[in-house]
């Protein structure tokens, strides 16, 4: 439904009740005002015939005119005068009084003197044609200006429109894939916000659009490397001439379709995590998540014969996202056991203090110098000499699900400055 | 022929360190960049370096400015995972031979690194021919007075060192750099029994001994010369 047709037939609706009540209540007022007016005239006219002397009835001096009746009786009730052939109207009482006769309706006055009665009688439909008649006139140039109005109402309400009627012209010659800004020229306060609000969701979507894109990008940079690790020990396979030779090679791939895979595990989950910056919330409990997550890695954890050791795990729940809070404890976790070289240890520790919740993981490994320990949690960025087994994820998703709960992630040195120590605080509730 | 392998990439370098070598090609692999310049200044015996870019410490490209800066002008074949046109474009701007993107097949680097060693050597024919020798280093055959001989990969790297610079004398210490990679065990007289050995399946001359200096390859007997004049 289009707005401006909806005014323009609200308003001339509108308009035209107006028109009609107030000719209506023309109408009424018109036809008091005549009623009036003739009442009085026949009134005087009564009284005037009154004064008089009769000495015959014709010689009344009224002038009559073809609508009047004038009737005179006499003190016994017989009719004297009738200034009209036909049927009389019957003696009243005293006063105004509507009387129908032959189909005619009349209005009389009637005035009892002591000798005689008059009676002067006018035609009721005379006084009710007059006041349609004019009621008419004052309808009348309203239903001639409703025409006109609609007119006016059709350019005035189309201008008034012509800011949103812009907008939407604006937005399709838009290229389908443009998300810039529309033009935030001077607008009427009614669109104004609109627009600010359609701004504001094609920036949100923008950077939205531009993360996903960087994410994209990188991911298929990194891919490329376990891609062609795995390229190269398939040509090796290829071109092996002995068993060992084979054996080597199928290592080989073995190595790199488990990097390749944690990789992309890696992703999933770094993915998963971006639009649930909103997620419901429910409490978590750590402890618990902590103790599931640390079993699970046991068998990591052996391979690389690296001991996790639970040193202290205080009861504690939170309000939070309970797959991002895995996928935080996991990778924390692992990191750990990853980069702790073979006989090295993995301690854990959850607790609550004055400040709130804390779960802290602290590994023998090689740490993070100071210098890089802001850039450990970009995506991707990997250490120096770190080995290839890392996605250059882990922090990054430690971050991330830190980030969307308000928790702040630390890193520090071990115990007598070597190793790696995350802390990861939850802020008290 | 001795390669400088620049990857930080652990599975990378293993995979394509083995790969060449099975090529014949002596690797010496560093894991970032300032292990790379280190070893381009110590040693001037690389026929050619593989590239990555994305390196610890010092990034490839900028390694790859500063040792043109340097009039450094071994070959450089880059191999990375970025593959925008305006990398491209940068890293061959900056003095790379040829540009490999990630991932690649061992076939097609080996192929690449055959090219750009044959372009510095301004050929353009994939076989080098000197004298009575035609050597195919993509197939690794050598024939010498038109028939074939078989060499091993020792053999074949010392002749194809002798045959890169035909009339130029290498001393053994030049030679042994050519051959061998870090690390690697080199008998005292590892040079003179390759030396030895090729003249074996070749015949004496086809390798001379310049006293004092080292080798150089031998000149073509006069029967091939008119038989090339012929062809």
């Amino acid at each position: 439904m289009s707005i401006r047709r909806q005014l323009v037939v609200a308003l001339l609706t509108a308009l035209l009740a107006t028109g009609i009540g107030a000719s209506g209540a023309t109408w009424f007022a018109v036809r008091k005002a005549a009623n009036d007016l003739f009442d009085y005239h026949i009134e005087q006219m009564a009284l005037s015939l009154a004064d008089q002397t009769l000495a015959t009835p014709a010689q009344a001096a009224v002038p009559l005119g073809q609508d009047y009746v004038v009737q005179v009786w006499d003190a016994g009730g017989v009719l004297v005068y009738i200034s009209r052939n036909g049927a009389p109207l019957p003696l009243l009482h005293a006063g105004f009084e509507n009387v129908s006769l032959d189909g005619e309706q009349w209005r009389v006055f009637t005035l009892h003197t002591p000798d005689r009665a008059i009676q002067v009688a006018a035609p009721a439909d005379l006084r009710s044609g007059r006041a349609t008649a004019v009621a008419l006139r004052t309808l009348l140039p309203i239903l001639a200006s409703i025409p006109v109005y609609g007119f006016l109402i059709w350019l005035i309400v189309g201008h008034g429109l012509r800011p949103l009627t812009e907008i939407a012209g604006a937005i399709r010659r838009r290229d389908p894939a443009s998300l810039d800004p529309l033009p935030e020229r001077p607008m009427p306060e009614e669109v104004a916000p609109m627009v600010a609000e359609l701004n504001g969701l094609l920036l949100r979507l923008r950077e939205a659009l531009d993360k996903q894109k960087r994410f994209t990008a990188d991911a298929a940079h990194e891919l490329r490397s376990p891609l062609t690790a795995l390229q190269i020990q398939l040509d090796m396979l290829a071109r092996a001439r002995s068993p060992g030779e084979t054996q080597e090679a199928i290592e080989g791939l073995r190595g790199g379709m488990k990097r390749a895979a944690r990789l992309l595990e890696q992703m999933l989950t770094m993915a998963r995590l971006e639009p649930q910056a909103d997620a419901r919330r429910v409490p978590v409990s750590l402890d618990q998540l902590v103790a599931e997550v640390a079993t699970g890695l046991e068998s990591l954890a052996e391979a690389r014969r690296v001991q996790v050791r639970l040193a202290r795990l205080e009861r504690s729940t939170i309000e939070g996202e309970p797959q991002g809070l895995h996928a935080l404890v996991r990778n924390l976790i692992d990191n750990a056991i990853r980069y702790t070289p073979a006989g090295g240890e993995v301690r854990l520790a959850l607790f609550t203090d004055s400040a709130g919740v804390a779960i802290v993981v602290e590994d023998t490994g090689p740490g993070i110098p100071a210098a890089d320990r802001a850039r450990v949690f970009d995506r991707f960025f990997r250490l120096p000499g770190s080995g290839a087994d890392g996605s250059g994820l882990g922090l990054a998703i430690v971050k991330q699900v830190a980030d969307a709960h308000g928790a702040i992630v630390e890193l520090g040195e071990g115990d007598g400055g070597r190793g790696l120590r995350v802390t990861v605080r939850f802020q008290a509730a | 022929m001795r390669l400088l392998l620049v990857e930080d990439d652990v599975m990378i370098g293993a995979g394509v360190r083995a790969g060449l070598r099975q090529d014949g090609y002596v690797v010496d692999w560093v894991q970032d960049g300032v292990a790379a310049e280190a070893a381009l200044d110590s040693q001037q015996a690389f026929a050619l370096v593989l590239l990555d870019l994305g390196l610890p410490r010092k990034d490839g490209l900028a390694l790859l400015e500063s040792l043109r800066r340097r009039g450094n002008r071994v070959p450089v074949l880059v191999i990375t995972a970025r593959d925008a046109v305006n990398d491209r474009v940068r890293g061959l701007d900056l003095g790379a031979d040829d540009y490999l993107v990630k991932p690649f097949e061992l076939h097609e680097l080996a192929a690449r690194i055959r090219a750009v060693l044959r372009r510095h050597a301004g050929r353009a024919e994939p076989l080098i021919e000197h004298g009575d020798f035609r050597v195919d280093p993509g197939t690794r055959k050598v024939f010498y007075q038109g028939r074939e001989v078989s060499v091993s990969g020792r053999e074949f790297s010392l002749l194809r060192a002798l045959l890169d610079r035909p009339g130029q004398t290498l001393s053994r210490a030049q030679l042994e750099e050519r051959l061998y990679g870090w690390g690697e065990e080199i008998a005292s007289n590892a040079v003179e029994v390759h030396v030895h050995n090729l003249r074996r399946k070749l015949g004496e001359r086809a390798i001379r001994t310049v006293r004092g200096f080292g080798y150089v390859i031998g000149e073509a007997s006069a029967a091939c010369r008119s038989g090339a004049s012929l062809s």
